[in-house]
């Protein structure tokens, strides 16, 4: 959709609202993209710190 | 988990650690391990060539037998045969249901679990019974799973993983270890049989979709039915992302493919009254019984497989041989009940999943009663036809149903065999409890659909773990400025009747009257919903049909950056949404 007429932002973003809350739940813990993501949570990485390494 | 039991065993060398998986069933268990080379799983024969290896152990004169072997003695040595034992473990002698041991050795009280009484030694001058605790019997199973692997593998197995169902409590897991370390074997991990079989699944289709860029995993809902023996299980699983959640879990403790037995076994006795009028009933002495079961058992399987198959038992009684051809039409017929309770099964684990068959991606068949045609032909016509049933006789790329679980198993432990005990537990704890999952899809609010009304296409799934990042490629036709909003969306189930409504004189039929109404044609269809926009981003002069590359980051704590930028082009919009605060939630949980 294109932009309306008149809008403005600080840099073009505007944040509205906010996400709803989560509901938690457990994760298997099996496969290979549980141990990565147990391994980013172990180490407190982010996905783009864990891609460079 | 386990205190250390002190065992003899040397599991001390810790380089030199063999790791396979096994599948530890009541009827059945299988063991697996993976190609040092492809890291292929394989699932491995026993010394009798089966890779279904009964879980029966049976006592012959003091001789041990296993497998195969054992199970034709329930026939000639019902009361030293020791089958059905694999769920009464870690239970008291009261909680465990005694039925499937009915043929064979029944089982007694052992210090308030389950044990059994059988002659399991030689001397023949002094006919004492040996009374063995459910744990003992289990340890000498696996000792012989651990040695058919040691013997095939030519290296001493010295660990496995090992599936359970998803509703094992943690006594029980307990004791499956501790008889495991007797056995030799150190249980790096349990896992549970829904998830080691969709864990099989995608790996094999990981490898069939390599080289492409599609071997990204899919965000899907995964429904995993595990028919087995005596009992049937069934999951509904989010995969995110090839991250596993379960969200809702139904058992049954009756049904499996002993139902489908003897549902042949009543037909065979019934045609074999019929031919002989004078002789007994098969079914009233105990070992003509127990062969016209173990025969309906490979007439079910012949049956999964070709068009007919015959029962043919040697003098089933009163000396009298016993032939009869049975045809798939009429053994589906008979069996039309129990195979309706199947649907009946996977239907309330949806309904228990808060969710409608429509949003059921894939329908994962696990288990030996798998190999039925008409259970998944019975599926495939109960869920809409976008739902992939996965089942030897719907898919061609599908793997053996009976070997899904020991392969997942074989497969979880080559990823993790290389780590310490400890690393193990600490990442199968606390890690996976405390993860937050997205109630609402997140997306993109976008022009589209009849006259240019907007709507909601999904970028982030519901129901999937943070943090989480997705990426979506959008079009612009017109170029010029653009906004993109960035919403949370709902999804419901639109029912529109279709055009057959002549029937019904009330023309004004409402969703109460088509419930009481059974089947008036209806379509029922997935419709996505905005519900709250969250973000809007402006990006100017975009070229006429160009592409936005939209990428949302999802934070552990729910915060939110939104990165928005012209393929090709430079510069682009980056915002970030902070997370909810915690007194708007209401509660800090």
């Amino acid at each position: 959709p294109s932009l309306p007429d008149g809008w403005s932002a600080e840099k073009d973003f505007k944040p509205i609202d906010h996400l709803s809350a989560p509901i938690s739940r457990a994760i298997e813990p099996v496969g290979p993209h549980f141990l990565a993501h147990a391994r980013r949570k172990r180490h407190k990485r982010t996905f783009s710190e864990d891609e460079r390494i | 988990m386990s205190a250390e039991q002190g065992s003899p065993e040397p599991t001390q060398d810790q380089p030199e650690r063999v790791a396979i998986g096994i599948s530890f069933g009541n009827s059945n268990s299988s063991i697996a391990y993976t190609t040092a080379i492809e890291g292929k799983a394989e699932v491995i024969a026993n010394e009798e060539g089966d890779r279904q290896i009964p879980s029966t152990l049976s006592y012959v004169n003091g001789e041990e037998f296993s497998g195969t072997q054992a199970k034709a003695q329930i026939v000639r040595n019902p009361r030293d045969t020791i089958t059905s034992f694999r769920d009464f473990l870690g239970k008291t002698f009261e909680q465990i249901d005694p039925s499937p041991c009915h043929a064979s050795a029944h089982p007694v009280s052992v210090n308030g679990g389950a044990g059994f009484v059988v002659q399991d030694h030689t001397e023949v001058k002094q006919p004492e019974k040996s009374t063995l605790s459910v744990s003992e019997v289990t340890t000498r199973h696996l000792r012989r799973l651990k040695q058919s692997a040691t013997d095939y593998l030519g290296k001493n197995v010295t660990a496995a993983v090992v599936t359970v169902p998803s509703d094992f409590s943690d006594e029980q897991k307990t004791a499956l270890s501790a008889s495991a370390q007797k056995a030799g074997i150190e249980v790096l991990q349990f896992i549970p049989e829904p998830i080691a079989a969709l864990l099989a699944h995608d790996a094999k289709a990981q490898i069939a979709a390599e080289g492409g860029p599609a071997s990204e995993h899919q965000d899907k809902i995964v429904l995993v039915a595990d028919f087995g023996g005596t009992r049937s299980d069934v999951a509904v699983v989010a995969s995110r992302g090839g991250m596993y959640t379960t969200l809702a879990t139904s058992h049954d403790y009756r049904l499996g493919g002993s139902s489908l037995d003897k549902v042949l076994v009543e037909y065979a006795a019934k045609e074999f009254l019929k031919k002989h009028k004078t002789a007994k009933d098969p079914r009233e002495t105990e070992r003509s019984l127990s062969k016209l079961t173990l025969d309906a058992e490979s007439v079910k399987k012949a049956l999964s497989i070709g068009g007919s198959a015959s029962f043919s038992v040697e003098s089933l009684i009163d000396g009298l041989d016993f032939n009869l051809t049975v045809n798939r039409t009429r053994y589906e017929l008979l069996s039309n009940k129990i195979f309706m309770a199947f649907t009946r099964l996977v239907e309330s684990a949806v309904q228990k999943a808060d969710l409608d068959i429509l949003d059921i991606d894939t329908i994962l068949l696990s288990g030996g009663t798998s190999h039925t045609p008409k259970i998944a032909s019975n599926l495939q016509s109960h869920f809409p036809e976008s739902t992939i049933i996965i089942s030897p006789s719907t898919s061609s790329s599908a793997i053996n149903p009976s070997e899904l679980s020991a392969r997942g198993a074989a497969i979880q432990a080559s990823l993790i065999s290389e780590f310490e005990k400890e690393q193990i537990e600490e990442s199968t704890e606390a890690v996976v409890t405390v993860t937050p999952h997205l109630h609402n899809a997140i997306g993109l609010v976008v022009a589209g659909g009849a006259a240019g009304k907007e709507e909601f296409s999904v970028l982030v799934e519901p129901e999937t773990p943070v943090p989480v990042r997705r990426t979506a490629q959008l079009t612009v036709k017109d170029g010029g400025d653009v906004i993109i909003k960035l919403a949370e969306g709902g999804r419901s189930i639109v029912v529109s009747a279709a055009e057959k409504a002549t029937t019904n004189g009330a023309a004004d039929s409402d969703d109460e009257d088509d419930d009481s109404d059974d089947e008036p044609e209806e379509n029922r269809s997935k419709v996505w919903a905005t519900q709250k926009v969250i973000a809007e981003a402006g990006l100017r002069g975009v070229k006429k049909g160009g592409k936005i590359e939209v990428q949302v980051n999802v934070a552990a704590d729910l915060s939110l950056t939104m990165v928005c930028r012209e393929v090709g082009g430079k510069g682009g919009v980056r915002g970030v949404v902070q997370a909810a605060r915690v007194e708007l939630n209401g509660n800090a949980a």
